[in-house]
């Protein structure tokens, strides 16, 4: 063990080295300058709690915490839920289970950025896929991205995307599952659905929370498609996006950090209260 | 094996640390000097020692300028065999072009050459020395400054008086109007507010879209209905000493162009290429663009268009015939590549280069833009022509109002222009905001 200890230093130091360079640098970097007013790259000065008081009356950010939370539902629902329904599809299939796991895990493989603008296209009043479509029934175009539609018309793109991702964990849990429980369910005469939520998911249900969690923090992150498909106008404005808009687009580093210290606090926030109201006993098996 | 590796180690840290005095002797205060030792040692040296130079610029993707700036490099290139040009480029119509240079200023990534904005963008890496004042240089060159129109070099100055940026070729902005679509509709030209409010009203109701312009990305928009509204005195001292009531009259006239349906009935989740789209497809009969934005548009967009100065908002102080326009960016040398004398001389040849009048003539009839050099610009468009009369017989020339307030400011602008069209905030409170969030920025 005591020889060891040097190879562990060794092999651990590069993912430490990694880890504080682009995680833990950056992030005491942005608490610092949360504390600062900046305008553009050189010029700061130091202002104290200003930002963060800024944060509390921000009535932008407020609603930027509502659209986010609004999708955040869109995502545990449908995200979640479609990845475990075709999950308990796919397992219960014989043949072709390779070629359907591919074919669900394929969009994860595209970029966030390439999938907005498939959407930009499909949602376009004038030209739009969808516009044409009705066009071709003599029916009326209608403004997909109105203030009205807009946060679902996005929220579309943004869990199709990773339902893919949720949809493998789920079934490699379920393979996880040692045949010997459904040969007990089928001599008990327990088929169907019944198998399913009986027995399945309760014993899915640590990954079905560790999914949840990463759902939960991974709508925070959202960005690219609400960029791209409406810059945020309508009422689609996300903490991701407001960020940016502050940071880069205003320059002001010091707002758009208190933002981001924001998005830390409530990303745990609402990871620490899942993590509690998901609270159940590890299965072993 | 193991001793080879030793003898590899101890020659590289030699050289780094013979690299590290270099570095040294270059950033010291006294680079004349020393910059000066080895260039009459080894004169034949230096002439053809490998020089590697990172040119930062916009013309790349689909600017329009791409392939003309990448021959006047190779052009380069050709004559100086020992001197390798990284072409670094991004695109000028994302926010994030800013970021990128202003990162590279800040952490010591400087490009050799910078081909930025001119004014306020530039303000912070100018005043943190981060680039070389050029009038020294100009007038060390006199064949390289007399290739420059005078106006041009007066327009490319700091606010401190000095020029840090060679100016290249210069905008201007503008009501585009798409003249056939006016003809078929019976529609006089909107040279003034009144046929303008009717050409909107006539084209809407036969379902064209009167004026392409996107909410969020609304900076022409905004420029235009400011500097006709405020007039270009009031629109140059910006919003940092007091609320000229005239601003709100912008806000106004966007509300009422709204309120007529002006607007593409997108416009509030459609960006600046997709609003250019429209005008382009000809589904659009007005769009409000700079110069750069005609050689993208379909050929029979581009030969129908004209342009004209945007109309004075009712009761503006502009006099309707004011262009937002100019030199608004050029060629920074950076500080360290100036003091770096195994660069200094052929970074210098390049900007002379690339800013000199057969360079400019042939960047300018590219994208159309006023060349900053006295030359003949051939094989434009009708549109660019008209652009240029309308430059020439402007009133006034502004720069654009994003550089006479904070980023940030500008964004609140921005963020403004929807919720006053649709009615749930007035001009008065947009105008207000925009000047908190200047004075903020001031502190």
């Amino acid at each position: 063990m005591k020889g060891d200890r040097k190879y562990i230093v060794l092999f651990l130091f590069p993912a430490a080295a990694i880890m504080t360079i682009f995680l833990y640098y950056p992030f005491f970097k942005s608490l610092y300058l949360s504390f600062y007013r900046t305008s553009g790259f050189f010029d700061k000065k130091f202002v104290g709690w200003a930002n963060y008081e800024r944060l509390v009356t921000d009535k932008l950010l407020g609603a930027a915490t509502l659209h986010t939370l609004e999708i955040m539902l869109y995502v545990i629902v449908f995200q979640v839920g479609i990845a475990l329904v075709l999950a308990v599809l796919v397992d219960n299939i014989a043949k072709f289970k390779g070629f359907y796991r591919t074919v669900f895990f394929f969009p994860v493989v595209i970029s966030g950025t390439a999938i907005s603008l498939l959407f930009v296209l499909f949602y376009n009043y004038n030209f739009g896929l969808l516009n044409n479509l009705l066009a071709n029934f003599n029916i009326e175009k209608i403004l997909w991205l109105d203030a009205k539609n807009a946060l679902k018309a996005v929220s579309i793109p943004t869990v199709w995307h990773y339902v893919g991702f949720y949809f493998i964990l789920f079934l490699t849990a379920m393979a996880k599952i040692p045949a010997d429980y459904y040969e007990a369910a089928k001599l008990e005469g327990i088929t169907g659905i019944k198998k399913t939520t009986m027995l399945t998911i309760p014993l899915i249900m640590s990954d079905i929370k560790v999914v949840i969690t990463l759902a939960i923090t991974g709508t925070l992150k959202i960005f690219e498609f609400i960029w791209v498909i409406t810059s945020g106008q309508n009422g689609t404005e996300v903490l991701g996006t407001y960020m940016y808009k502050k940071a880069m687009v205003d320059q002001n580093f010091g707002y758009g950090s208190a933002v981001a210290i924001y998005m830390v606090v409530f990303g745990v926030v609402l990871a620490l209260i899942a993590n509690r109201l998901l609270k159940r006993d590890e299965i072993t098996y | 094996m193991k001793r080879t590796s030793m003898l590899l180690m101890s020659v590289m840290l030699l050289l780094s640390m013979f690299l590290a005095a270099c570095g040294n002797s270059g950033s010291t205060n006294t680079p004349a000097a020393e910059g000066e030792t080895p260039k009459t040692e080894t004169p034949p040296a230096e002439e053809n020692a490998p020089v590697s130079l990172r040119v930062f610029s916009t013309f790349g993707g689909t600017d329009a300028a791409r392939e003309a700036f990448q021959a006047a490099l190779d052009e380069f290139t050709a004559a100086h065999p020992n001197v390798k040009i990284e072409n670094d480029t991004m695109s000028a119509n994302d926010d994030g072009f800013r970021t990128k240079v202003n990162t590279d200023m800040n952490s010591g990534n400087e490009p050799d050459l910078l081909f930025y904005f001119i004014g306020a963008d530039a303000e912070g890496f100018v005043n943190a020395g981060k680039v070389v004042p050029l009038n020294e240089i100009l007038d060390a060159n006199a064949d390289w400054k007399n290739g420059f129109i005078p106006d041009a070099l007066e327009l490319a100055k700091q606010k401190d008086g000095n020029i840090y940026a060679a100016p290249l070729t210069g905008f201007y902005e503008g009501l585009f109007v798409n003249k056939k679509i006016f003809e078929e509709n019976g529609l006089e030209l909107p040279t003034d507010w009144a046929k303008l409010t009717t050409a909107v009203k006539t084209l809407s109701a036969k379902g064209i879209i009167p004026l392409s312009v996107p909410f969020d990305q609304s900076h022409y928009l905004i420029e235009h209905t400011i500097l006709s509204a405020a007039g270009p005195e009031s629109q140059s001292k910006g919003l940092i000493d007091g609320i000229d009531p005239n601003w709100e009259k912008a806000y106004a006239a966007m509300k009422e162009l709204y309120d007529l349906g002006a607007f593409p009935k997108d416009a509030a989740t459609i960006d600046l290429s997709m609003s250019g789209n429209y005008y382009s497809e000809g589904l659009a009969a007005m769009t409000i663009e700079g110069s750069w934005a005609v050689g993208g548009w379909s050929d029979d967009t581009r030969d129908n268009s004209t342009v004209l100065p945007f109309p004075t908002v009712p009761d503006g102080a502009g006099s309707g015939n004011d262009i937002v326009g100019g030199f608004g960016s050029g060629f920074y040398l950076s500080k360290s590549t100036y003091d770096d004398a195994a660069k200094k001389d052929t970074a210098v040849e390049l900007l002379k280069h690339l800013t000199s009048p057969a360079t400019i003539q042939k960047i300018a009839s590219a994208n159309g833009g006023t060349p900053a050099a006295d030359v003949e610009v051939t094989g434009l468009a009708q549109v660019a022509l008209d652009g240029f009369a309308m430059a020439a017989k402007a009133d006034s020339i502004s720069a654009p109002v994003d550089s006479k307030v904070s980023q940030e400011t500008f964004g609140n602008l921005r963020a403004s222009v929807q919720p006053v069209v649709e009615g749930k905030k007035t001009p008065t409170q947009a105008i207000e905001e925009a000047k908190k969030t200047e004075d903020a920025n001031k502190k």
